[in-house]
């Protein structure tokens, strides 16, 4: 279990960890939490790892104009404590889901992007959100939707050269709610199912599943809200939704069904929550 | 800053309060480094890809998997080892609870549970509801958690406005176990690059003698030795000012070169049952009083098996009455690699066995005027340490 021979670069600017992406042998390093094991198994061999996390500004975290910023470098546990990542509610909600305490002291919420494990958290938070992911490569910087981000299990639409900067989650607003739950075997593993939602007062309500596909699924339920948002109320539109969304084949721990029905389950209680959250 | 596959680089950590720089691979884990380089035995490795939790360490004051954290990653940080909990002797809370409520029956996950349960209480995030959760990122599989759980939940409540910190009891082990690459090696490594010709002919000529460092943190053992000599102060003290002689003194030591401004290059043996170690180290004198008859002299050195010893010795003479000498020799040694599993005890009964040799030796050179003619063995060393330690045991127990 060590990893095979790798070159470590350590960039003290942006455009140097670009560069030292050139070539598409390298991959970037921030937390490590999930490149790291990966190279442990030797399922990867880059040959160079490039660490950004002592890149001057990728450590922002701050709220600009109604948008937390959340720069490549900033820890998980870090975000958990903070004041200004409270604009975001919906992040605190969903981090003590992510692995375990130790592993979100090292582990970046803009890596956890890139890595895009279908089961992940924060993948789902930032597409639920509608976020923006900013990317930085040799061409130049460019803003992907975090809802266009995730293109397949473990693949984004960033090119082999490009590094994510940073995520901009819009700010909650006044007669906002949100719901954040989901079942895995253990905690801290990843999810079977699992569901982020947003439902705004006066209309609008938005839920990510994850967990169930082979990256986030986004769909606008403002309509499933419409009549009785009560969890009895909501089942048989959300084990409709669920049936539709859950495409993975099933494995040991959960069939396809089963996981469809943890879904439906998930998405009413968590609507009903952001609902009277909203409406509080 | 970049380092090739096939290179190394320096880095430097503060480890339980003790910084140490070490040469390491890109691919060399956190957890391989503290184990392996530096000794320190007590971070367990299991799974090694970041899922049982056993390497659990705190990192900046922060639980971390130190499988997955590469050393190069670490250069600057802090870190807390279980043995900078605490030690056998001033055990920290968390691990008198965990002996309390019986949180542990092989001892396997024990470290990385206290580094966890620690972070947890320090982090302030602690609730009895989501304890289990909370300590979910260890794994045991003896215990069933639950002796685990009230262990923590105990000290909890019993600490409430705060866990006490690390007691940073520096554990013996530190400096490399691997040579070449610790700082004590490298230094070695100098010393006989920089050692005369006709002991190392392929040394680059001029090369100037590293300096020796004091070693840093609470020593392993602690020695102090008082003699009473019947040579005279002024004989005695011709000896210790003689490096030469004075090394003669020295029981199973021996002087190799003299590389000007008071540093000295040298080897020692020490034998201890099937223990057999060769130091080749250096020794400086960094402070030299002839009117008090005081000295001080740092000395360090390494085993080709990665043990190494840094050690700060004082020796003042002082006449006493009727003529003779009272002779002080007192020594701060540390200890590292695997040398350090003997345990402080014995290192202090081998260390003080030796001064009184030496005290012995000092005594015949200031009588005769020679170096001693007959040495002390590191055979007879160790049997006296030995059963100078069986006598106190069996004194004990009547």
């Amino acid at each position: 279990m060590k990893a095979a021979p790798f070159a470590y670069h350590r960039p003290d600017s942006v455009d140097e960890a670009v560069d030292a992406l050139a070539g598409g042998d390298a991959k970037v390093l921030a937390g490590g939490q999930s490149l790291v094991p990966v190279l442990a198994m030797r399922l990867g061999r880059p040959g160079t790892l490039v660490d950004i996390t002592r890149v001057p500004g990728l450590d922002d975290l701050e709220v600009t104009g109604g948008v937390l910023r959340i720069g490549a470098a900033v820890r998980q546990r870090t975000v958990e404590r903070s004041e200004a990542a409270r604009a975001v509610p919906l992040i605190g909600r969903a981090m003590p889901f992510v692995g375990h305490r130790e592993l979100r002291s090292r582990g970046t919420v803009c890596g956890s992007l890139a890595h895009a494990d279908p089961a992940a958290e924060l993948p789902a938070v930032a597409a639920c959100l509608d976020a923006t992911v900013v990317l930085r490569g040799p061409r130049g910087t460019r803003e992907v939707p975090a809802r266009e981000l995730v293109v397949g299990a473990m693949t984004t639409a960033a090119g082999p050269d490009e590094l994510i900067t940073e995520v901009r989650f819009p700010a909650a607003a006044p007669g906002d709610g949100f719901g954040f739950a989901e079942i895995a075997r253990r905690h801290g593993d990843f999810a079977l199912a699992g569901v982020a939602v947003h439902v705004r007062r006066g209309g609008g309500a938005t839920l990510a599943a994850f967990g169930v596909s082979d990256r986030p699924v986004v769909r606008d339920v403002t309509a499933l809200l419409g009549t009785d948002p009560t969890e009895a109320g909501l089942r048989p539109s959300t084990d409709a939704l669920a049936d539709e969304i859950v495409d993975t084949a099933g494995d040991s721990h959960g069939s396809r069904g089963y996981r469809a029905r943890l879904l439906g389950v998930l998405a009413a209680r968590e609507l009903v929550r952001a609902y009277r959250e909203a409406h509080a | 800053m970049r380092v090739e596959a096939d290179g190394t680089v320096d880095v430097t950590v503060t480890v339980n309060g003790r910084a140490v720089t070490l040469a390491v691979a890109p691919r060399t884990t956190l957890s391989d480094v503290l184990r392996d380089r530096l000794g320190l035995t007590g971070t367990h490795v299991g799974c090694e890809h970041g899922v049982c939790g056993m390497c659990t360490v705190l990192l900046d004051g922060e639980a971390v998997r130190a499988c997955l954290l590469f050393a190069v990653q670490c250069d600057g940080a802090s870190l807390t080892t279980v043995e900078g909990l605490g030690s056998a002797d001033d055990q920290h809370p968390l691990q008198q609870a965990f002996s309390h409520h019986h949180a542990l029956q092989c001892g396997f996950c024990t470290p990385g549970m206290l580094m966890s349960s620690y972070d947890l209480l320090a982090g302030g995030t602690y609730s009895r509801d989501t304890l289990a959760e909370d300590m979910s990122g260890v794994l045991c599989r003896c215990t069933g958690y639950r002796g685990i759980l009230a262990a923590v939940a105990d000290v909890a409540e019993t600490h409430a406005d705060g866990v006490p910190p690390p007691r940073a009891a520096v554990p013996p082990a530190l400096v490399g176990r691997t040579s070449g690459a610790s700082p004590a090696s490298s230094l070695a490594l100098n010393a006989r690059k920089s050692a005369s010709s006709d002991t190392s002919p392929a040394e680059a000529p001029g090369e100037i003698p590293p300096e020796i460092t004091a070693p840093t943190g609470p020593p392993t053992a602690t020695v102090e030795v008082r003699s009473e000599l019947a040579s005279g102060v002024d004989d005695v003290w011709a000896v210790l000012a003689d490096f030469d002689r004075l090394a003669a003194c020295l029981p199973g030591a021996e002087m190799t070169a003299d590389l000007g401004d008071d540093r000295y290059r040298g080897r020692a043996t020490v034998g201890l049952g099937p223990v057999s170690l060769r130091f080749d180290g250096l020794a400086h004198v960094v402070e030299h009083d002839p009117v008090a008859r005081r000295m001080r002299v740092l000395a360090q050195g390494t085993d080709r098996g990665g043990s190494s010893t840094q050690a700060v010795i004082r020796l003042a003479a002082d006449p006493a009455e009727g003529g003779g000498t009272v002779l002080w020799a007192d020594a701060d040694v540390h200890l590292s690699g695997r040398v350090a599993q003997f345990g402080r005890a014995l290192a202090g009964d081998v260390s003080r066995r030796l001064f009184e040799q030496f005290a012995e030796a000092v005594d015949e050179a200031a009588r005769t005027g020679e170096a001693p003619t007959t040495r002390t063995s590191p055979l007879r060393l160790a049997l006296g340490a030995l059963l100078a330690r069986i006598r106190r045991l069996v004194q004990r127990r009547r």
